[in-house]
């Protein structure tokens, strides 16, 4: 399956919810640490190499990408100068971004559109705040602050349009409605800090947490006290864990061990495959909406891999 | 472009309204005050980098500190070989107070890279000699693999080493961006291992990027801040006071500058509020700094002050957190809390024990000196922390303007009698011992002062071989040119050194000497050599030609700008085409456009397109850069330093391959340009092959052995291809070894 070289240290990939064959990768250089991003869209293109359809550079690393939900040409940029970037594929390049939101202090280290209530997102920053944004405002409707130490995450429901979970170095997760003042839940999940949760697309009451501390715990909501599973196999931190949009127990995951998993916490030996294509931190993973079991992977190798779960990523 | 965009780094980008932000508030207002100075890691890797510091007084900015007093030992201590992820967690989590003695005992008998540092002076371990400061430096994109291996030490569990890098030239926007976010990551890949171990990591990189490396930007996740707070709160329930002393450690680290040369504890405030510049609230709220002002003359008030910050200095001493006990804040607030350091009418005094020529005096003369404080703020590290903070702190009072005295009156309302006793008791009992450690640090400051001075008086100062066979020849110019066409670089050297003895005023054989070490990939020498020819012509047209470039290569865009805008001056056939009325203050987009003109005029000229290409590489479109260079190429096709620029274009814009096929052009029309071939490594690096690029290492070594750029990228490069064993020839200078090992 195809594979894409980008000039920097990948950060983030996205598939595209409105077209099967596109891509958004975020990628910074010198690891994100000092110095550029760029964020690429791709071109899958059957039995070719992957092709890049557009670019746009931006002043500082780019650490996560989300495509809109709403609109096939929208893409969102969260750059570590703590700022947001909008841009329109539509456009010619010299229009764009078409807006800039700054207002977290630190770096923007995540970003998520919301699948249900389709003119808003969340974004995550190194300043501990979250902040809510709708598309057609230049200003932050929302900064949600409790966490004590940086956010690294957030993850709208993908039922209820109003409830979204955000992990935290301060090892909690936190559970939140935007019609409330504070936070509903607070999970302290993980001893290490915590580095990436999700949604599970089929339960709303499901979520899944990658920590510092090697492991993913996947939680109910409505008794959170103690994990519903808890899976180990990553020799390193989990940098992102990710529910399969198809089947509700699968979720992928990646780790600063460079590998990315398959898991099924339902089943005994939830490790259902393992690929270790990235020769470098495997930071960045997603799976197809639209093509399922599509998967694709970006890590600090300046690759992006493409492909079908069970095949080889490699494999050309 | 804007000047702002410089500043923070992200002029490369086109697009509206993105300039990356400066962390820091008050860094982007020095920053914005002063912008021209700004660098980047960015540079064109060929041409001589000109050193901010030689005509412009610039020179205390960037990379001040020498090495040599950043110790590498104590990085290398071993971790703590104890459980591991228990380890890691008990560094955030412990809160006991019973670590007292322990934390006094490491400020009598500190570690921290400040005492050390002095220490290092006096007592170098032999393989720490070997590398000397390394002020200067091509170029580049060094840092990259020097993160690398930063980034890969997580893999194999290796202490990573602090490494003597050249002046990278970064910002304090880039600075600060480097230390928060190694800060945060290496707690994420190293999380095996004990928190010492990061923090080690982590000032092993950041004291080989001339990064305070005493501050963590942004510590571990929460749970050690607890024990502060507590501590704060059982000092507060202890004195029964009023809530305002809180409220000001609260706004103090609410507002702590955050490119901070300070301490930790801050930091540790900073997690439970917020970061942000404290120095601007005490502006805000018109009321704590100002007081100082009033502390003149006034004892009373002063006396109140001095207690209280014996109140601070004893509760931060509580703290068991090591770096928290390096804190230099925390040094200046116990000897404040002595009488050693008043403040009298916005300047600090000291009235210590022996504190000859002591941090504040110098201070004072920095200030007094009529300079903004932004100015100093730039142009400095402020090795010694104190002053920089006395320096934010001053300045913060000098915006503030109406002065109250709420301050002292709210401290003075505490009921301060038991933790006085409390801190007598303890000096008795020697916890605080004699005033060593205070002694140490002005010494510290003292040498600072002097390395500071002598760095200063030796840059741009061309530095003569002491034994010359060339002096007495008849014509060393026309020898040396001759060993030059040979390529018999460092004989060159010689013979045009014996040139310029005899004829001082020679400007052409001052040129050629700085093209001779230049290509010999002798910076510092090169831009000495060519600031003589400056002096002794200042309307030679490729001497400011070079002059330009090397500045480009600092990406110090108002100097090189001048230069490159005197060259248009002060060429016959375009001189008309330039105003002369812009020369003080000059626009990239101006001077670039008067180039398009003058190249327009006569597109057969090379030297316009050359000039065109270097105008490009400062404002970093790399694309527009390289075609000027390839048409000049056009025109000139055996030019090989052309060649090399066109390479280090290319490198610079992520073409590495492209750059290697340039480099080799240029070494094909001249095969002993040890610049080109320790271009052709750094490319070969950029792209990971590490193997290769030892070899062309190597090779550039074996032409000239004291290429010390050459030998620390070799180094690198060492250490990322894993090839530690040859680290022993490579830090021994043991090219025989290292030929062996690693033939072209």
């Amino acid at each position: 399956m195809p594979v894409f070289k980008t000039p920097f240290n990948g950060y983030s990939v996205k598939f595209s919810p409105f077209y099967e064959h596109r891509l958004a990768v975020g990628t910074a250089q010198n690891f994100g640490i000092l110095g550029n991003g760029r964020l690429h869209i791709l071109d899958l293109n059957p039995s070719q190499p992957i092709s890049q359809f557009a670019s746009f550079d931006t002043s500082d690393g780019v650490y996560d990408v989300a495509w809109s939900e709403s609109h096939d040409s929208l893409v969102l940029a969260a750059v570590a100068d703590g700022s947001i970037k909008l841009y329109d594929l539509s456009l010619p390049p010299t229009s764009n971004p078409i807006r800039s939101l700054h207002e977290h202090t630190r770096e923007t280290h995540s970003i998520d559109y919301n699948p249900t209530r389709p003119d808003s997102f969340l974004s995550s920053s190194w300043d501990d705040t979250v902040k809510l944004w709708t598309i057609d405002r230049p200003t932050s409707v929302r900064t949600f602050k409790e966490h004590a130490y940086c956010v690294y995450s957030s993850s709208w429901n993908p039922r209820h349009a109003d409830v979204f979970a955000s992990a935290s170095g301060d090892c909690t997760v936190r559970v939140w409605d935007v019609r409330e003042p504070g936070s509903t839940m607070i999970i302290p999940g993980h001893e290490f800090e915590i580095l990436s949760v999700d949604w599970n697309k089929y339960d709303d009451c499901i979520l899944a947490t990658g920590s510092v501390d090697k492991s993913i715990k996947i939680w109910d909501v409505r008794n959170y006290r103690v994990p519903m599973s808890v899976l180990n196999g990553h020799g390193y931190a989990v940098r992102k864990v990710k529910f399969s949009p198809h089947r509700g127990s699968l979720l992928v995951s990646c780790s600063y061990d460079m590998s990315v998993c398959m898991w099924d916490y339902m089943v005994e030996d939830a490790l259902v495959g393992r690929y270790d294509h990235h020769t470098e931190f495997a930071v960045g993973v997603d799976m197809s909406v639209l093509v399922e079991g599509l998967m694709a992977s970006t890590g600090w190798d300046e690759l992006v891999y493409v492909w079908q779960h069970g095949t080889d990523p490699r494999a050309q | 472009m804007a000047m702002r965009d410089l500043v923070s780094g992200g002029a490369s980008c086109a697009e509206p309204g993105s300039s990356s932000s400066s962390l820091n508030p008050l860094g982007a207002l020095a920053n914005a005050l002063i912008g021209s100075s700004s660098k980047t890691q960015e540079r064109l890797q060929e041409i001589p980098t000109a050193t901010n510091r030689i005509s412009n007084g610039n020179f205390y900015e960037g990379g001040m500190e020498p090495f040599n007093a950043l110790p590498g030992s104590e990085f290398d201590h071993p971790s703590h070989p104890s459980s591991q992820g228990s380890e890691f967690l008990h560094g955030f989590r412990s809160s006991g107070q019973d670590a007292f003695a322990n934390a006094w005992d490491e400020v009598q008998n500190p570690q921290m890279p400040l005492f050390q540092g002095r220490d290092s002076l006096t007592n170098i371990p032999p393989n720490q000699t070997q590398f000397q400061p390394q002020l200067d430096g091509p170029p580049q994109r060094v840092l990259s693999n020097f993160l690398h291996s930063f980034v890969n030490s997580g893999h194999g569990g290796l202490p990573f080493r602090p490494t003597p890098l050249p002046v990278l030239g970064l910002s304090e926007g880039d600075k600060q961006r480097i230390r928060n976010r190694s800060s945060i990551m290496a707690r994420h890949f190293f999380a095996d291992k004990n928190e010492d171990f990061v923090n080690a990591q982590v000032n092993a990189l950041l004291s080989s990027l001339d990064i305070e490396t005493d501050v963590q930007a942004r510590r571990g996740p929460p749970g050690r801040f607890q024990d502060l707070e507590d501590v704060w709160n059982d000092s507060q329930n202890l004195q029964n006071g009023p809530h305002s002393a809180d409220g000001w450690i609260a706004e103090y680290d609410q507002h702590r500058v955050q490119r901070g040369n300070p301490n930790d504890w801050v930091h540790s405030f900073e997690q439970l509020h917020g970061a942000n510049n404290w120095a601007s609230e005490f502006e805000n709220e018109q009321s704590q700094v100002a007081s100082f002002g009033q502390m003149r003359g006034a004892s009373i008030p002063n006396l109140a002050a001095m207690e209280q910050t014996r109140v601070l200095a004893h509760t931060l001493s509580q703290n068991q957190d090591p770096k928290f006990q390096n804190s230099k804040f925390l040094q200046f607030v116990s000897k404040m809390s002595r009488g050693e350091i008043t403040f009298e009418d916005n300047q600090v005094k000291s009235s210590g024990p022996p504190a000859p020529g002591d941090w504040a005096t110098e201070y004072q003369q920095q200030f007094n000196g009529g300079q903004s404080w932004a100015d100093q703020f730039e142009r400095e590290e402020f090795p010694p922390g104190p002053a920089g903070w006395v320096n934010e702190f001053t300045s913060a009072r000098e915006q503030q303007g109406p002065v109250d005295d709420q301050w002292v009156n709210e401290f003075s309302k505490l009921h301060v009698a038991d933790w006085a006793d409390e801190f007598g008791r303890q000096v008795g009992e020697g916890v605080l011992g004699d005033d060593s450690w205070a002694d140490t640090f002005d010494e510290y400051v003292n040498e600072q002062a002097s390395v500071r001075q002598q760095a200063a008086t030796s840059r741009g100062v061309y530095v003569f071989s002491e034994i010359n066979p060339y002096v007495g020849h008849p014509n060393p110019f026309q020898e040396g040119q001759e060993l030059f066409r040979k390529g018999l670089l460092s004989e060159a050297v010689l013979a045009l050194e014996a040139e310029v003895l005899k004829n001082p005023d020679n400007s052409e054989g001052w040129r050629f000497l700085g093209i001779t070490h230049a290509e010999n990939d002798d910076d510092q020498q090169a831009i000495a050599a060519m600031m003589r020819a400056h002096e002794a012509d200042p309307t030679n047209l490729e001497v400011l030609l070079a002059l330009g470039v090397s500045h480009t290569n600092e990406l110090e865009q108002a100097a090189a700008l001048k230069y490159l805008y005197s060259w248009l001056r002060h060429h016959p056939k375009y001189g008309t085409i330039a105003p002369p009325e812009l020369s003080d203050s000059l626009y990239h987009a101006d001077v670039a456009r008067f180039f398009s003109d003058a190249a327009k005029m006569s597109p057969e000229d090379a030297d316009l397109h050359i000039v065109l290409g270097v105008l490009y590489n400062l404002s970093r479109e790399y694309d527009r850069a390289i075609e000027s260079f390839r048409t000049a190429l056009e025109l000139k096709p055996r030019d090989y330093s052309l060649w090399n620029k066109l390479g280090a274009t290319q490198a610079n814009s992520v073409q590495g391959a492209d750059a290697i096929l340039a480099y080799q052009q240029a070494l094909d029309l001249k095969p002993n340009y040890v610049r080109a071939w320790a271009n052709m490594g750094i490319s070969y690096a950029n792209q990971g092959m590490y193997e290769d690029s030892i070899r062309y290492y190597v090779r550039a070594l074996l032409m000239n052995p004291k290429a010390d750029n050459a030998w620390q990228y070799l180094r690198i490069s060492l250490s990322c291809a894993s090839r530690t064993d040859m680290m022993e020839a490579c830090d021994s200078r043991n090219l025989e070894l290292l030929q062996k090992e690693f033939p072209l």
